[in-house]
């Protein structure tokens, strides 16, 4: 018989096993909820040959695997979070059993009810600033020429370099207006790495990654004020996402 | 609490977009210089092919994955 | 669901392999490329060379910049296949917005009293 491990998506609070009985999750395997006071882990049993450090170590590297179990644990976030508040945890957390699993939510426990607190009744937005990619690459027209002295050379880089900067503090200071904006209008706010052009698609330079917890209640509002804010900046690609799970707001350091 | 989340994994137009998920739940920003490294809690580093993630996301996701302003 | 092997690679595909090295190399002599013009400026502003280093320095440099247009083209790579993330040093090259742009930042909560959640 395989080893087992248990496999943690989610932390809930006041979550009943009936509640998660008819769900599935990695592997079609059935949903339960390992309980400590309040506190609920959300889990399902996964082979260690696939999930062990061994097995993760191989298949972390396999995009497609990677991809496959990431859409899964999402889709279980996702169903956990509309049954009450809810911690996602990150992917591959997994524990040898439920003893385990207990202790870690013993361990925590003050940790994770702070943060139920704080996303309880909340959901996340994604709102991203990119900006025409020109504003920071420079102009190919004025590449050398076979004439142009060292000197001159020198010169005309020092004048790039310049006009890179100050290209590079008005964007900046772009970025920190409409993140400062957005903060107002949500109940937490952060800063998440800008993506890669070359893995979003995305023309442009993203100047901005944000991730907003809003009240659920107020969402028409702070899509209202991501509206205006692409009205405000039409030459700029302002690109939200939502609701989700509050991701960015609850991921503990386990 | 009656759900207002956006339904999961319905279509493309409804996805989380895999670079915001692997955001979220790998806990890093994704680093572009030839390969992706990714660091768990408890994990050694391990290396991602970028040809593949490139070759995937635009396969599942595309810009489609996010939605315009209402 | 197999990957091919590097071999595999190799004997199909020789001429991306080289392509995938030349890549490399580039980048490599790209970010120290970079550098060296950094540097050479930073020497300008402190005024300390004469005309002729100046010119000197810039022909270099202007040599430098040509022949790396040239294998860029030879090898179809554009600057942005080039650029390489250095992770902390990334702000020695970049504009200082990507630096900021690439950290993870804190949670900044609005109003650090409401943790009540909803009424």
């Amino acid at each position: 018989m395989a080893d087992l491990g248990r496999y943690l998506y989610a932390i809930s609070r006041g979550l009943a096993e009936s509640q998660v009985a008819s769900m599935t999750g990695l592997r079609d395997a059935p949903l339960e909820v390992v309980r400590h006071r309040e506190l609920g882990a959300v889990v399902s049993n996964v082979e260690l040959t696939e999930f062990g450090e061994e097995g993760l170590r191989r298949n972390l590297e396999d995009l497609r695997w990677l991809e496959e179990v990431a859409r899964k644990h999402d889709d279980v976030v996702h169903a956990v979070a509309a049954l009450g508040p809810t911690a996602p945890l990150r992917l591959a957390t997994i524990c040898t059993d439920d003893d385990a699993v207990r202790r870690r939510l013993d361990e925590s426990y003050a940790a994770l009810v702070s943060v139920l607190d704080r996303v309880e009744g909340r959901l996340e937005w994604s709102v991203k600033l990119i900006v025409p990619a020109t504003v920071r690459a420079s102009s190919p027209a004025q590449s050398s020429d076979s004439t142009e002295s060292g000197a001159a050379y020198l010169m005309r880089k020092k004048r790039e370099d310049h006009e890179r900067a100050s290209r590079s503090a008005h964007v900046a200071a772009l970025a920190g207006s409409v993140h400062g904006q957005l903060s107002e209008a949500s109940v937490a706010s952060r800063r998440l790495p800008a993506q890669d052009a070359r893995l979003t698609g995305f023309e442009g330079d993203m100047v901005l990654n944000g991730a907003y917890l809003v009240e659920a209640d107020d969402a028409t509002q702070f899509e209202a004020r991501v509206s205006a804010l692409q009205s405000e900046h039409p030459d700029c690609q302002v690109s939200v996402s939502g609701p989700w799970p509050p991701y960015s707001f609850a991921m503990l350091e386990q | 609490m009656a759900s207002s989340l956006a339904a999961p994994n319905q279509g493309p137009t409804d996805d989380i977009a895999l670079a915001d998920l692997l955001d979220r739940l790998l806990g890093t920003g994704i680093v572009l210089d030839g390969d992706i490294i990714i660091s768990l809690a408890g994990v050694d580093l391990v290396q991602v092919r970028l040809r593949a993630l490139i070759s995937s996301v635009r396969a599942g996701d595309a810009v489609g994955g996010e939605r315009g302003p209402a | 669901m197999d990957r091919p092997s590097i071999l595999t690679r190799l004997e199909s595909e020789p001429e991306s392999i080289e392509r995938d090295l030349m890549k490399l190399v580039l980048t490599i002599i790209e970010l120290i490329r970079q550098l060296m013009e950094k540097q050479a400026l930073r020497r300008l502003d402190g005024g300390d060379l004469g005309d002729d280093q100046v010119e000197a320095l810039g022909l270099g440099l202007k040599r430098l910049e040509q022949a790396m247009d040239e294998l860029k083209e030879r090898y179809a790579l554009t600057a942005t296949d080039l650029e390489l993330d250095l992770g902390p040093l990334g702000s020695l090259l970049r504009d200082d917005w990507l630096g900021e742009a690439a950290q993870t930042g804190e949670i900044t909560m609005a109003d650090v009293d409401d943790l009540s959640g909803p009424g």
